[in-house]
């Protein structure tokens, strides 16, 4: 497929739309006519390009949200789940659950094991790259 | 001093390696779990085993923001050289690949924009 710059514009477009998550989450449709393009041709497009629907976009941004929400270990669970956009924290723990390979709870209690115990390796020593890949938040290391 | 390792973000690691070795037709090197992530480098079968580019994930805010920007303004993040870019163009639009730029002269080379689905353009170059 040749997606000419018009074409990769809305899409782009689209990207933005759904990892705003400050207003009301468009529909499938609502996105659709933003762009105007058809709905079929949104999903088919976006799949394309980014490799996922744009429904399952959503849900892996908010989803990688949720983490560093609870890695951070400032926020609940249930208020992580209601602030990336999930309405039902039974949906919310699955869907986490599936994508990370743990529930929220196991998850942020890990984070917080790792992260209470005095470190023994000053933040300067620890490899740059796995702090920027693990996003690790700096308010975790210890002074 | 010699270049052996290169990287590029990825959005997500799994979907990335499935298409750097399904689709681009690149080989796993390495696949070592680091924490919450992996350490996953492919190499090229045309080229020198010891070249490898990583697939990192791209959990840092400042690193997603830079790959989205990038993209948005239609840069590319990596080049790959190829024997036959006609060839590559239609072999990787058979597999479903979106190009944002078909194979174009560009100078002492032809080149061709890609989608990696992962958050990325690529672009393929042959020389002339």
């Amino acid at each position: 497929m040749l997606l000419r710059h018009e074409g990769f514009r809305r899409l782009c477009r689209a990207r933005d739309l759904l990892l705003d998550t400050r207003e009301r989450p468009l529909t499938i449709h609502e996105l659709a006519r933003d762009i105007q393009i058809s709905p079929f041709h949104l999903i088919r497009q976006f799949e394309a390009v980014f490799g996922s629907t744009p429904h399952q976009f959503r849900q892996a941004s908010r989803l990688e949200l949720a983490r560093q929400l609870l890695a951070s270990g400032q926020h609940s669970v249930t208020e992580v789940c209601m602030e990336v956009g999930f309405s039902s924290l039974g949906s919310f723990s699955v869907l986490f659950t599936r994508r990370m390979g743990e529930t929220p709870s196991a998850y942020q209690r890990r984070m917080r094991r790792v992260f209470a115990v005095p470190c023994l390796v000053s933040q300067h020593l620890m490899p740059g790259c796995l702090t920027l890949m693990g996003r690790i938040p700096r308010s975790s290391w210890p002074e | 001093m010699r270049i052996k390792l290169t990287s590029i973000m990825v959005d997500d690691q799994e979907k990335g390696l499935r298409f750097y070795t399904d689709v681009l037709g690149f080989r796993k090197k390495h696949d070592i779990p680091v924490g919450e992530y992996r350490w996953i480098t492919v190499t090229s079968p045309e080229g020198p085993d010891d070249v490898e580019l990583a697939l990192e994930p791209n959990a840092n805010p400042a690193g997603k923001a830079f790959q989205t920007a990038m993209f948005t303004q239609g840069i590319p993040l990596a080049a790959f050289e190829v024997a036959d870019l006609a060839g590559e163009f239609k072999r990787l639009t058979g597999h479903g690949v979106v190009f944002t730029k078909e194979p174009t002269p560009a100078g002492p080379i032809t080149l061709a924009v890609f989608a990696d689905t992962c958050g990325n353009l690529i672009q393929i170059y042959q020389r002339a």
